[in-house]
């Protein structure tokens, strides 16, 4: 990496020596060693966005196109009306590389980080989901370790906070096993008057530093963030910041606080680059400028220089800009949750960030420098293997069904997460409606309404490595399903977009093909993206192993009315169940193709965005109207092993005719196992059969009725090939048993 | 009459909102939060310790907010009979203030817990029992990490019958695999020797209405009912 230097003080940056050259140009001069530092962080591709941005356009814009969008890309979170004054505010990120090297604080951090997005925005935090990737689990020490700290971390951050973990997903493969992916969002609350924007646009504000102090901690994490895992990966052990949830806790009552007296012009948190994001973001968005003394920050340790000051990366820490009548006041609120505070500064209009060590200034520039960063433009290109792959074959089966299917059911990606969620307090805030295990989302209700929304979030990265346009887009539909399936409506999206090194022409390509299935698909279903996040770089070195592409899609739901929330257990003997939406030849990238033959290749999902569309819209109307009783979208393992999840919770158990269920040219295995996206298990209530199937021929969506629930302790298939029976305690327990098994015993 | 709760704001805390909910909004009794150093007991007629991590766990669980100026103030209100309950981490607290007897170390599993569990009634002469029946069985949430609960002489417990509730199956069998958490006989809660103060490790705060139960049942109201008809009862 390049060395510059100002006044005799050397740093090494990871710009190119173009950047540099354009920096001095624009500056019109040789930045100080602090600026250096700055543009360093800012100009990183965590920061800056600058491979992604060209790409990211293809979202329409938020705001102007949906009257309830309140707050868009760009913001710290995405924010929508939600109607009655209230407003919810969402965001998700990546802390892959923090998460990769010290799992525990990597991940807690990671919670803290989202935490402060949603609170800086003026919301109070009231959820968290959090989607992970770790290499296969069972005799791999180094995978276990990675997910008992992650979950450790989340669960003490989380559950100290006092905010609830309501979901999440986990997925296992060989390609996340040293660069694991751990992505976090949070969701929050509040009222419409209560947005706090992240700009200081008013002179004659106060610049309030709040929180923890600030120390030498997590110095260029986003620089860090920002490369390929490597060997010496361990030793940037120091850029990892440490959490420190307690601290957090009081700052969001703090927040909170503060917030609802109205004296609060603009808030913002210091996450990545610190001190020189925050306040650059704050007065280059809001027009401003300030200036500063750095000796004012209260600092952790003694003789910090203005560099290490200014890009440090310690927690827990916001930015207020507090109206001036008001700085008496939220002063007050500070000292009462006695959380440390330093009036930084006034904000001034000379468009100019000026930060002084006594007499000295050490940065002096345009705020917007630092946030307008030139992009670059990537190369793209498929990769030659993709074609081998997607024309893999299925073995010949030599297993009979039901082994097949136990063996799924106990497989590390299909089986219960139980042992992850039990550890996150899901019910704190008592809001928990739809709790994990009980439904494809976690649903809250809005307390003092009867308001509900709810959460899902997660990609099939098997899919997407097999075709990352069509993958992109089963990702909105999976995680679309999930939010139907409790009753709600996908109203707005943000998505985390994780992937390998951008440099890489054809890792470039997984992403720009990606975005575009993201973006075609939530357009075609009139969904607005809020927000997202870019994670490049997630590649580790020393096995020369990319991970497989992850656009993790999180989708917010709604619905008014507690009659409207349904959930996955089926109810009642007697019921029919119907299999809606069609089967296709689809095994590639299954995970019967991983766990049987441990294969990833075969032709992957197509998705039909006009019939999944229909289908909501249909699930949502026989749901109103009081038709079902249980539904579950179809996901990974096929819809066999989505009714055995159905059947676990009441020990209810099915009787199935497949006889003419599914198209001729499919093979009975194709049928079980493919994992086509957009499909469901409904059971409907006996008495309303007629009607639910009136409506489905009128809506002519492809259903089949496929059985009825019975009171027997038994999954009962006829008339396919062989007749089998599943049992549902042998079921269940391989299905409870798997991880327990593996994280406490000695697998 | 007009009663009057409080529910204590430890920094830290963060079930204290929740059980004001359900005292405000679900019992329809006046609950104010108060922030740990401006407690004053004369207002109240009684006060809850709730749920969290009160100065952050550190040390040890409720150790910090055993000497808070709020834990005096419930001192007090205790010396002149008013009820003091303390959930999950106000039940740390209590033992580690001594108003209660025993220990509450990590669970067994060595992790935190967050499930739906049922606890037995073993005492229902308490200021927080006093609305159930005796051996009724109630479905209730827990969620901590620290909830083993430990007392080196639980003859004296029986002795004195301090035991409030045990953790038992959903068909009311005393085992090892109901018990979520180690603790010693099963214990999920206990009382003073006045009856008038009570800890418990589970959450009846999550338990008080029907859409947050999957039992579909609202069974942790009771404890709050108790509370209620203590006070009343004692004032008549």
């Amino acid at each position: 990496m390049p060395i510059v230097e100002n006044e005799g003080e050397t740093v090494e940056v990871d710009l190119t020596e173009e950047e540099i050259k354009k920096i001095k140009s624009l500056l019109g001069r040789d930045p100080y060693i602090t600026e250096w530092g700055m543009f360093d962080v800012m100009g990183s591709e965590h920061c800056s966005y600058k491979s992604s941005r060209p790409k990211l356009k293809l979202f329409e814009p938020a705001e102007e196109n949906y009257d309830y969008v309140l707050a868009g890309p760009g913001q710290d979170a995405g924010v929508v009306d939600i109607g009655d004054d209230y407003c919810i505010a969402f965001r998700i990120e990546s802390h892959n590389h923090p998460s990769a090297i010290e799992p525990y604080h990597g991940a807690a951090t990671g919670i803290g980080g989202i935490i402060r997005d949603i609170l800086c925005m003026g919301m109070r935090p009231i959820a968290l989901l959090d989607p992970l990737r770790f290499g296969r689990l069972k005799n791999n020490s180094h995978s276990q370790w990675l997910l008992k700290y992650v979950v450790k971390g989340i669960a003490d951050y989380g559950n100290c906070t006092g905010i609830p973990t309501i979901g999440g997903e986990v997925e296992f493969d060989h390609s996340f096993e040293n660069n694991c992916l751990v992505n976090v969002a949070c969701i929050g609350v509040g009222k419409v008057e209560d947005l706090a924007p992240s700009r200081a646009s008013k002179p004659g504000d106060y610049a309030v530093l709040m929180g923890n102090s600030t120390g030498r901690d997590g110095i260029h994490g986003v620089t860090f963030a920002s490369r390929t895992l490597t060997e010496q990966s361990e030793s940037d052990r120091p850029a990892v910041q440490i959490a420190d949830p307690f601290s957090k806790k009081l700052i969001i009552e703090a927040t909170v606080e503060a917030v609802k007296t109205g004296y609060i012009r603009g808030l913002k948190d210091l996450g990545g680059g610190g001190l020189s994001c925050a306040s650059s973001e704050l007065t280059g968005d809001g027009g401003t400028g300030i200036e500063f003394d750095v000796n004012k920050v209260f600092t952790r340790e003694p003789n910090m220089t203005p560099f290490e000051i200014m890009l440090s990366e310690s927690q827990e820490r916001m930015m207020f800009i507090v109206k001036a009548e008001g700085l008496e006041t939220i002063l007050e609120i500070f000292k009462k949750y006695e959380t440390p505070y330093a009036v930084l500064g006034k904000i001034n209009n000379s468009k100019l960030l000026r930060v002084k060590n006594a007499d000295k200034i050490v940065v002096e520039l345009d705020p917007t420098l630092l946030s307008d960063f030139p992009v670059i433009i990537r190369e793209e290109k498929r990769p030659e293997f993709l074609n081998d792959l997607i024309n893999q074959k299925t073995p010949e089966r030599t297993l009979k069904f039901d082994g097949i299917i136990y063996r799924l059911i106990a497989s590390e990606n299909i089986c219960s997460k139980e042992w992850i969620y039990r550890q996150y307090d899901h019910e704190v805030g008592v809001r928990s409606v739809v709790k994990c295990g009980d439904g494809d989302s976690g649903v809250l209700r809005i307390i003092g309404t009867n308001k509900f929304i709810s959460g899902s979030a997660g990609c099939n990265s098997k899919h997407c490595f097999l075709d990352p346009y069509e993958g992109a887009k089963g990702a909105v539909v999976e995680i679309g399903c999930n939010i139907v399936s409790n009753g709600l409506k996908p109203i707005a999206m943000v998505n985390c977009c994780n992937f390998g090194n951008p440099e890489k022409p054809t890792s470039f390509w997984y992403f720009s093909e990606c975005v575009k299935g993201m973006a075609d698909s939530i357009k075609f279903f009139n969904i607005p993206c809020v927000g997202g996040n870019v994670s490049f770089y997630n590649e580790d070195e020393v096995l020369q192993k990319v991970i497989k592409p992850t656009p993790i899609i999180m989708l917010l739901g709604y619905i008014e009315g507690q009659e409207n929330i349904i959930t996955l257990p089926f109810k009642k003997a007697g019921n029919p169940i119907f299999l809606i939406g069609e089967t296709k030849n689809e095994l590639g990238g299954s995970e019967y193709h991983s766990v049987i033959y441990n294969i990833e290749g075969g032709t992957p999902p197509k998705v039909n965005l006009d019939s999944t569309k229909r289908t909501w819209d249909f699930l949502l109307e026989v749901n109103k109207k009081g038709y079902i009783r249980s539904v579950h979208d179809v996901n990974k393992g096929g819809f066999l092993i989505t009714i055995l999840e159905m059947s676990f919770p009441n020990e209810l158990g099915a009787d199935l005719n497949l006889y003419d269920c599914f198209d001729k040219d499919l093979t009975s295995e194709q049928f079980l196992f493919s994992e086509s996206v957009g499909r469901f298990i409904i059971e409907v209530d006996a008495d309303k059969i007629k009607e639910f199937i009136a409506l489905i021929e009128k809506n002519k969506l492809y259903f089949k009725e496929i059985g009825v629930i019975i009171e027997e302790m038994q999954i009962k298939i006829k008339r396919l090939e062989e007749n089998f029976n599943l049992d549902i305690m042998i079921a269940k327990n391989l299905f409870n048993s798997t991880l327990p098994r593996i994280m406490e015993g000695d697998m | 009459m007009n009663i009057r709760i409080a529910v204590i704001q430890f920094p830290g805390s963060n079930c204290d909102r929740d059980a004001t909910h359900v005292l405000n909004n679900v019992i329809g009794i006046q609950a104010d939060l108060i922030w740990h150093t401006n407690f004053k007991e004369r207002k109240y007629d009684g006060c809850i310790l709730p749920g969290g991590f009160s100065f952050g766990d550190y040390l040890r669980g409720g150790i910090i907010a055993a000497h808070s100026p709020a834990v005096k103030e419930a001192e007090i209100m205790l010396k002149d009979g008013r009820p003091v309950l303390g959930i999950c981490n106000g039940f740390q607290i209590l033992t580690e203030a001594e108003f209660l007897p025993g220990a509450l170390l990590r669970n067994n599993t060595l992790k935190f817990e967050c499930k739906w569990v049922h606890i037995r009634v073993e005492n229902n002469e308490t200021a927080f029992s006093n609305q159930m029946k005796k051996k009724e069985i109630m479905d209730i949430p827990i969620a901590h990490s620290e909830g083993r609960y430990f007392y080196d002489n639980l003859k004296e417990l029986y002795d004195n019958d301090q035991i409030v509730f045990k953790y038992v199956s959903k068909e009311g069998l005393l085992n090892e695999e109901s018990n979520p958490n180690g603790s010693f006989d099963n214990i999920a809660g206990v009382c003073n020797l006045e009856r008038n103060c009570v800890g418990l490790m589970p959450h009846p705060e999550r338990a008080s209405e029907e859409i947050l139960s999957p039992f579909k049942n609202t069974h942790g109201i009771k404890l709050f009912n108790s509370m209620v008809n203590f006070i009343k009862s004692k004032v008549i």
